[in-house]
C-alpha cells in the first residue's frame, strides 16, 4: 500500500496532480512525531561508554520505509532529528546519516521483494550500511565534536564503535521484524 | 474562491444535502455500512442523527461533509452534484462543496494543527486563500462565537477537551460554512463542557447555520428541529424534534427503544432505573468531602468475603501528595481507605487527580509525599520485585484500554497477562476463556482485535485485565464514549466481580454508575488542586492521565514550547525577531562555535552568549536548569577526552595514565564550546514558538521548491509533528503503564521475552499513531487544505531593525573569531 495513491475506495479525489494528499501529510507527520518522541528515549547500552546511546527511533524510519517506500524513510529520518539540531548539532547530523543509511537500503530492498525474506535481507543490508556510515561519520565528526584527532578515534573502532553499532542495529532489526507484520495488517485495514 | 463569497452567495436551492440511495462499505467487509440511504436536509434545519454504534452514523457524516465518497448512489452537496453512479466522484465539485461545509469530529485533539489558538483557527481561512484582513476578521469573530477570544495566544494542545472542541468549532466557523456537521462532538467531554457546546450550537442555528449533529445522547438529540434515526445502515425513523422549544417533553419513540433495550441499567446518566437496587443509599448529588473517606461508617452490603478483612484496608492512602509540576499539585494531603471487597467510586472534575491516584494504586508511579499501601505493600518504598508481585494482584483498566490491544487475535491478547505470570498453558487457556465469557465476547476470540467495533475492543481489552484475576481492580472511566449496550456489559462485569469479592476502585463521570458503588469519594473538593479548566477528559486520556506539563519530560521540545505558549505576549527582543533571521543566525553561531580554539576566541564567544541571554531576558539560572543534563554529560565525556591526549607536557602521572597540559586544554575547550552551543540552542528554543520555527523552516527550505521539493508540505509535516509530540508521548507512556500492569517487563527476562514485551508496547503505539494520522487527514480535508499553492498567510514575517542589528552583531563576532585565530 502506498499513500501516494489515495485509497481506491471512497476517495473524493485529488483534483490536481503533483501535490501530496492530506493522508500522506498526516501519516508522515505522525511518523516524524513518533521518531522525535522515541529519539528522546535514549540509554547507554555499552557499560562505561556514556556518550553512545541507544534510542529506538530508527525503528520508525524502518517501518515507514517498509510501509510507504524510500521517500518516507528519508523524510522520517531527516525531519525526525531536526529538533536535535538545536541541542546537539553534530549528534543530529550523525543520527540523520545513520538513520538514512539504515532505512533507505532496507526500504529499497523491500520494495523489490515484499516478503518476509525481503524484509530480513533489507534489514541486514541496511544494518551493514548503517554500521559503516556510523563509524565513518564518527571519524569525520570527532575532530569537531571531541576536539580529538582521527588518530585518537581509530583505536576506539573495534572495542567501542563496532560493538555498539552492532548491538544497536540488532535491537532495531529484531523489534522491526516482530512488529512489522501486525503494523502492516493495520495499514491494510485502513485502506 | 473565498469563503466570504461562498457564504454570501444567494442560494436559490433550499437544499443543503441530498442523498439518493447511498450505499457504502469497506472493501474487506461484506456487509453494507450504509445500505440505501435517502436523505434531504434543507438550509436552516438542525438535524440530529442518532442510532447505535455501527449503524453508519459517522460514515453518513463523512459523506455529507464531502470527505468520503460512497460506493453508489447520488450525492448533492450545497447544490453541486459531487457523486453519481455514472461519473463517480467529481474531485473539483467535492473541493468546491467542502469550502462551504464545516465538520467537527469526536476526538477534539486530532483536529488541532498548531500550537497557538489564533493560528490554528486561521488555518482554514489561509487554505481558502482569504486576504489577510479578512482572515483576521474571521478569526476574531469565530473565537468570539465560541467564547475563546481571551485565549487567542494560548496553546490549544494543552487545553481541556471542552476548550479543544470549541477551538475545533471556531476553526470551522472561521471558514464561514453554510453547513456544519458534528460527529459526536461531546462524546469525550464532561457535563459542563457539553452544555457549552450545546449552547453554541443553538446560537449558530439561530444565526442561520444549517446543523447536522450526530449524537448518542437523547438530551442532545432533542435540541434539533428534526431527529433521524439510523439502524444498520438504513434510516429507520425521521421525525420532528423539539428544536429547543420544550426540552421536558417525553422522549421520542425512536430513541426510547434503544435505551430500553438494555438489561436493568440506567441508560442515561442521571436516570436511575428502579429495577437496579441501590447498594448504598448515597444520593447522586451528594458530594462527600474527600477526607471523610475513612470515617464513612456505613457497612458495605453483606459479603462473605470482606467481613474478616474489614479491619485492615486493602488500599490505605495517607497524606498523599502528587504534582506533575512544582506548585501545581493534583493531589495534596489525600487520605483514603478501601476495604476488601468494597467498590468505591471516585468522582470529581477533570484534573482533580483521579487518574493520577489510579496509577499510584497500581504501583505505576511513586507518591511524592505521604504513603500508598496496597495489599500490604508500601508503593513508595517497594522494591522492583515487590512492585512486580503487587501488579499481579492489582488490575488496571486505563482510560481507553482498547488502545493497549496489540496481538493478532483477541485470545492472544487476553492471554498476555496470564502468560506473563508464567502459568502453564492449560491454566492460561482456562483464564482466557473465563475472561472472554465474563465479558460476553467468547465468539470474538479468534478475530483480530483491530477488526472489532470500538465497544468490542473495549470489552476485549478489559478481558485482558480480568484474565490476570486481580484481587483489586482499578478502572479509569471504563464506559466513557461507549454505546449503551457495551456500557451495560461493563456495569454487569463490575457487579459480578463485586459479588466475587474483588475490591474495585471505579473512576467515573457517569452518574448512573454511582449505583454500582458502596461508597462515593469526590476528589473535587479541598486539597488545593486549582486547575483552570474542567473537562479535560481527552487530554487526560491521551497524556496518560498526566498533567500536561510533566516535569520529567521537560527536555522534549514540544513539552517545553507548550509551557511557553502559555506565557502570553512576551516582549523581549529575542522573541520579537523575525524567525527566519533568528534561526539562520542561531545555526551559524552554533556551528561556528566548533571553530573556537583559543582563549580569546572563547572569551568572544562567552560575551556573545551572555548578550544573547540578556536580549532574550531569560534568567541564566533557569537556562542552566534546562541544559544541565547536557552539561553534566559534556563534563564526563570531556574528562574521558583528557586521557586520550598524549601530546604536550605531562602535568600528572598516575600509574600508567599521563595527563598532559594539552589534554587539560582539550577538555576545557571541549566542555566550554559545547556549553556555548547548547546555550545558544536553548535560548532559541525558549524564545521561538513551534509555529515560528515551522515558518522559518519553510522559508529556509523555499529555494529547494524550485527543484521540485515539496517544501511547503515538508514544513507542514514538521509543524504537525511538533504538535503531536505531547500527544504521542502521553499515549506511549499510558500504553507502557498498562502493559506493565499486566506483567509485561522490558527490563528483565530472556531476550525474547523482552523483545515480546517491547512489541506489546510498540504495536499499540503504532496503531495509535495511525489512528491519529487518519483523524488528522480528515481534519485537514475538512479545513480545505489543498496544498501550499493557493494559501495566504495570517501572520506576516518582516525583517526589522532588530533583525538587522542582530545580523550586524553576528557578522562582527564572526569577523572577530577569524581575526583572533591569528592572535596567540
Amino acid at each position: 500500500m502506498s499513500v501516494s495513491s489515495p485509497t481506491a475506495n471512497h476517495s473524493t479525489g485529488v483534483s490536481d496532480s503533483g501535490r501530496w494528499s492530506t493522508k500522506r501529510i498526516a501519516v508522515y507527520a505522525l511518523f516524524v512525531a513518533l521518531t522525535i518522541v522515541l529519539s528522546f528515549v535514549e540509554f547507554p547500552i555499552l557499560p562505561g561508554v556514556q556518550w553512545l546511546k541507544y534510542d529506538p527511533s530508527g525503528i520508525v524510519a524502518l517501518v515507514a520505509g517498509f510501509a510507504y517506500g524510500p521517500a518516507a524513510a528519508a523524510i522520517v529520518s531527516v525531519l525526525g532529528f531536526v529538533p536535535h539540531v538545536f541541542t546537539d548539532p553534530w549528534g543530529a547530523a550523525m543520527a540523520i546519516l545513520v538513520s538514512l543509511a539504515l532505512s533507505l537500503p532496507a526500504a529499497l530492498v523491500y520494495k523489490r521483494n515484499r516478503t518476509r525474506k525481503g524484509a530480513v535481507i533489507g534489514i541486514v543490508v541496511g544494518a551493514v550500511v548503517a554500521i559503516v556510515a556510523a563509524i565513518g561519520g564518527n571519524l569525520i565528526v570527532s575532530p569537531f565534536y571531541f576536539n580529538m584527532p582521527v588518530s585518537a578515534v581509530l583505536p576506539m573502532i573495534v572495542p567501542i564503535l563496532l560493538p555498539f553499532n552492532i548491538i544497536k542495529m540488532a535491537i532495531h532489526g529484531v523489534i522491526t521484524f516482530l512488529v512489522y507484520k501486525p503494523v502492516s495488517n493495520l495499514l491494510d485495514k485502513r485502506a | 474562491m473565498t469563503a466570504a463569497m461562498t457564504a454570501s452567495a444567494p442560494d436559490s436551492d433550499p437544499v443543503a444535502v441530498r442523498l439518493r440511495d447511498v450505499r457504502f462499505r469497506y472493501h474487506d467487509v461484506a456487509s453494507w455500512v450504509l445500505d440505501g440511504v435517502d436523505l434531504t436536509i434543507r438550509h436552516g434545519e438542525y438535524v440530529c442523527i442518532v442510532g447505535p454504534n455501527g449503524s453508519g452514523k459517522s460514515t453518513l457524516a463523512l459523506i455529507m461533509a464531502g470527505l468520503a465518497a460512497p460506493d453508489s448512489g447520488t450525492v448533492t452537496l450545497l447544490g453541486s452534484r459531487v457523486f453519481d453512479d455514472e461519473r463517480g466522484a467529481d474531485p473539483d465539485a467535492y473541493r468546491a462543496a467542502r469550502h462551504g461545509i464545516g465538520m467537527v469530529f469526536q476526538n477534539p485533539e486530532d483536529q488541532i494543527v498548531t500550537t497557538v489558538l489564533a493560528d490554528d483557527v486561521a488555518f482554514g481561512p489561509e487554505n481558502l486563500g482569504m486576504a489577510r484582513p479578512d482572515i483576521v476578521r474571521h478569526v476574531d469573530a469565530a473565537l468570539d462565537a465560541v467564547d475563546m477570544a481571551d485565549h487567542a495566544t494560548d496553546d490549544p494542545t494543552s487545553m481541556s477537551g471542552g476548550q479543544q472542541q470549541r477551538t475545533a468549532i471556531a476553526g470551522m466557523l472561521a471558514m464561514n460554512p453554510r453547513l456544519l456537521i458534528l460527529d459526536e462532538p461531546t462524546a469525550m467531554l464532561d457535563e459542563a463542557a457539553r452544555a457549552d457546546i450545546m449552547r453554541i450550537l443553538d446560537e449558530l442555528h439561530a444565526r442561520g447555520t444549517t446543523i447536522v449533529h450526530i449524537t448518542h445522547s437523547p438530551d442532545e438529540a432533542r435540541r434539533g428541529t428534526r431527529i433521524v434515526e439510523l439502524n444498520r445502515g438504513r434510516i429507520r425513523a425521521d421525525e420532528a424534534g423539539d428544536g429547543g422549544a420544550d426540552r421536558r417533553r417525553p422522549f421520542p419513540a425512536v430513541l426510547g427503544e434503544d435505551a430500553a433495550g438494555v438489561e436493568g441499567t440506567p441508560a442515561f446518566p442521571g436516570v436511575r432505573d428502579p429495577s437496579t437496587p441501590l447498594r448504598s443509599a448515597q444520593d447522586d448529588g451528594e458530594q462527600r468531602p474527600m477526607h471523610s473517606a475513612q470515617d464513612d461508617g456505613r457497612q458495605p452490603p453483606a459479603h462473605s468475603v470482606q467481613d474478616g478483612g474489614s479491619q485492615s484496608p486493602v488500599i490505605a492512602i495517607r497524606g498523599l501528595s502528587f504534582a506533575y509540576s512544582p506548585g501545581r499539585p493534583v493531589l495534596s494531603g489525600f487520605d483514603l481507605d478501601v476495604r476488601a471487597g468494597e467498590t468505591v467510586a471516585l468522582i470529581g472534575r477533570n484534573g482533580a487527580g483521579k487518574s493520577t491516584l489510579a496509577r499510584l494504586i497500581c504501583a505505576l508511579g511513586r507518591p511524592q509525599a505521604g504513603s500508598v499501601t496496597v495489599c500490604g505493600v508500601d508503593v513508595a518504598h517497594a522494591s522492583k520485585r515487590e512492585r512486580k508481585a503487587l501488579r499481579r494482584r492489582v488490575g488496571y483498566v486505563m482510560q481507553h484500554p482498547e488502545r493497549q490491544l496489540f496481538a493478532d487475535t483477541v485470545r492472544e491478547d487476553v492471554a498476555y497477562g496470564p502468560r506473563n505470570q508464567e502459568l502453564d498453558e492449560d491454566e492460561v487457556n482456562r483464564r482466557v476463556d473465563e475472561a472472554l465469557e465474563l465479558l460476553g465476547i467468547a465468539h470474538l476470540a479468534d478475530r483480530s482485535p483491530f477488526d472489532l467495533s470500538g465497544g468490542q475492543q473495549r470489552l476485549a481489552a478489559i478481558a485482558g485485565v480480568i484474565a490476570c484475576r486481580p484481587d483489586v481492580l482499578v478502572m479509569d472511566e471504563p464506559t466513557a464514549s461507549l454505546d449503551v449496550a457495551a456500557a451495560a456489559r461493563i456495569r454487569g462485569l463490575v457487579r459480578t466481580l463485586h459479588d466475587r469479592g474483588v475490591t474495585i476502585v471505579l473512576i467515573t463521570h457517569a452518574r448512573g454508575e454511582l449505583t454500582l458503588a458502596d461508597r462515593v469519594v469526590d476528589l473535587s473538593h479541598g486539597s488545593g488542586m486549582a486547575r483552570t479548566d474542567a473537562g479535560a477528559s481527552i487530554a487526560d486520556a491521551s497524556r496518560g492521565s498526566a498533567s500536561p506539563a510533566d516535569a520529567s519530560h521537560a527536555d522534549v521540545p514540544g513539552a517545553r514550547s507548550r509551557g511557553d505558549a502559555k506565557s502570553v505576549h512576551r516582549t523581549d527582543a529575542m522573541s520579537r525577531m523575525d524567525p527566519r533571521v533568528k534561526m539562520t543566525l542561531t545555526l551559524l553561531l552554533m556551528f561556528s562555535a566548533f571553530a573556537i580554539g583559543s582563549v580569546w576566541q572563547l572569551l568572544a564567544g562567552a560575551v556573545l552568549v551572555t548578550a544573547a541571554i540578556a536580549a532574550a531576558r531569560i534568567s541564566p539560572l533557569r537556562l542552566l536548569g534546562t541544559v544541565h543534563p547536557f552539561l553534566a554529560l559534556f563534563a564526563v565525556t570531556g574528562a574521558v577526552n583528557m586521557f586520550f591526549v598524549r601530546t604536550g607536557t605531562p602535568v600528572w602521572t598516575i600509574g600508567p595514565v599521563t595527563i598532559t597540559d594539552d589534554g587539560l586544554w582539550t577538555m576545557a575547550i571541549y566542555i566550554l564550546r559545547f556549553a556555548m552551543v547548547i546555550l545558544l540552542g536553548a535560548v532559541f528554543l525558549e524564545r521561538t514558538t513551534p509555529t515560528q520555527m515551522t515558518d522559518a523552516f519553510e522559508a529556509l527550505l523555499s529555494p529547494l521548491a524550485r527543484v521540485g521539493v515539496h517544501t511547503h508540505e515538508l514544513s507542514l509535516v514538521m509543524s504537525l509533528a511538533l504538535r503531536f509530540i505531547p500527544t504521542l508521548t502521553g499515549e506511549a507512556r499510558a500504553i507502557a503503564d498498562a502493559q506493565a500492569a499486566r506483567g509485561g517487563d522490558i527490563e528483565t527476562g530472556s531476550l525474547m521475552q523482552r523483545a515480546r514485551a517491547m512489541g506489546a508496547i510498540v504495536v499499540p503505539v503504532f496503531a495509535g499513531t495511525l489512528r491519529h494520522a487518519d483523524n488528522l487527514s480528515r481534519a485537514l480535508d475538512a479545513r480545505c487544505y489543498e496544498g501550499g499553492a493557493g494559501r495566504t498567510h495570517y501572520r506576516v514575517m518582516a525583517v526589522g531593525a532588530r533583525d538587522v542589528a542582530a545580523m550586524l552583531v553576528t557578522a562582527c563576532y564572526l569577523a572577530a573569531l577569524v581575526a583572533l585565530a591569528f592572535v596567540r
